[in-house]
């Protein structure tokens, strides 16, 4: 039962109400249905709509995200071309203008995609609890940190090296079947760096480290990526769900890193 | 558990309502301003049947808390005709037969005029697009996605028409 929803005007009122038991909502799109069809203990509601998180700021190759930007947002500002298609394969526009940045880090696989670029593109943000503040990765922030999340910040990565492929149902609004998203550096035709994270395939965002041990110091070609790929099965804890089957996800997960790394 | 007085502009208008913590836009809407047109669907922002404007955006009303929204301009299906004169996705709409049981077309007609208010000129892919949160059971989409684009067509030759006028 819901029983009150504040809407602080800044970050500290909305940490010390957090502080004191109220959930952070951004938009609201994962918590709403929650609360709209199930039973649940009083429950009070933080809305971080005034609180001035809200904001895209690009200083040289550092990109910093407000944790209550929308979707929308980034969908729509230009600086921010590799996200802008992955937020397009996130839900629909009109849950896109409600759902926030800092709220895709805590929404449950299979969604969740934005976290997933977030992750390969190691992505920081910033953590306030009622004793200070404090950075920490998007891969190291868990489910439930204490405190709010306020900025995710990374570096833009270089031309042609962000990859990202979400499989799914539907081409648009479903949620992800496989999604693959790595940033990848090749000098002289040989692999020199790998990142790589995957959604809908575990519990949580995977960073796939079988899978970028198996890429790095070869060629990106074909039989690379099918190891990487056989590498990959043994750290995917894939589920059943609405979607599809475990059994199914272990399946396709190869081929859609294909396509997320090699473009076929 | 408390209330709040939440003030909105509704299609231009001025309104205020009592809400409770639980109150959605979409619950405020229809029964505290008796506008019925956004409909209660999956209450889970998934079918789109709530959609209406915030701030000039399309959200799923279901999931907005209304306290959160004091100060906003709400669009609704109720503010686009003028008088008795349907605008021109509605229009499109009726003279597409683009609605079969109608439930799913206030929500339609509003992820339509938040597309044309960015794009107006879409290819049919864009319309596909712009509506994949709004389900249609009777499964008519065909007729909905050309109707929309005639909306676009028409509201696009009107335009150059008052153009032309203007520089005569």
């Amino acid at each position: 039962m819901l029983t009150e929803v504040h809407v602080p005007d800044d970050v500290s009122a909305a940490v010390r109400l957090i502080a004191g038991g109220a959930t952070a909502i951004g938009g609201g799109t994962s918590v709403l249905p929650w609360l709209n069809d199930y039973a649940s203990p009083p429950t009070e509601l933080v809305s971080l709509r005034r609180t001035g998180l809200a904001g895209i700021r690009v200083d040289g190759q550092t990109v910093e995200l407000g944790a209550a930007t929308t979707l929308a947002q980034v969908e729509h500002d230009e600086r921010l071309a590799d996200l802008n298609a992955v937020v397009r394969s996130i839900a629909s526009t009109p849950v896109r203008t409600l759902a926030t940045v800092g709220g895709n880090l805590f929404a449950r696989q299979p969604h969740g995609d934005l976290a997933v670029a977030l992750v390969a593109l190691d992505a920081r943000v910033t953590l306030v609890d009622d004793t200070g503040s404090r950075e920490l990765s998007v891969e190291e922030l868990g489910d439930q940190p204490s405190g709010l999340v306020t900025t995710v910040t990374f570096e833009r990565p270089q031309p042609g090296t962000f990859k990202y492929v979400k499989a799914a149902r539907r081409r648009y609004n479903s949620a992800s079947l496989v999604t693959v998203a790595a940033t990848v550096t090749e000098s002289d035709g040989i692999v020199t760096g790998a990142r790589v994270a995957l959604g809908g395939v575990g519990p949580r965002v995977i960073r796939a480290h079988a899978v970028e041990a198996a890429l790095v110091g070869q060629p990106l070609t074909v039989e690379t990526v099918r190891a990487a790929g056989e590498a990959g099965r043994g750290e995917i804890e894939p589920a059943d769900d609405a979607y599809a089957s475990a059994w199914y996800r272990t399946r396709v997960f190869p081929v859609h890193l294909r396509r997320a790394l090699l473009g076929r | 558990m408390p209330l709040r007085i939440v003030n909105v502009k509704v299609n231009g208008v001025d309104q205020a309502f009592m809400a409770k913590p639980d109150t959605t836009l979409l619950l405020a809407l229809r029964e505290q301003l008796g506008l019925m047109g956004a409909k209660r669907g999956c209450a889970q922002g998934a079918c789109g049947s709530c959609t209406v404007l915030l701030d000039g955006a399309p959200v799923v009303s279901c999931l907005v808390p209304a306290a959160t929204i004091d100060g906003a301009a709400v669009a609704t299906v109720e503010g686009l005709a003028d008088g008795q004169e349907l605008n021109d996705v509605q229009q499109a709409f009726v003279d597409g037969f683009a609605t079969q049981c109608g439930f799913c077309t206030p929500g339609m007609i509003m992820s339509a005029e938040a597309l044309l208010a960015r794009n107006p000129d879409p290819t049919a892919d864009e319309v596909n697009e712009a509506i994949s949160g709004n389900v249609c059971r009777c499964t008519g989409y065909a007729p909905i996605v050309s109707a929309i684009l005639e909306a676009a067509r028409r509201r696009r030759d009107r335009a150059g028409t008052a153009e032309q006028e203007a520089t005569r």
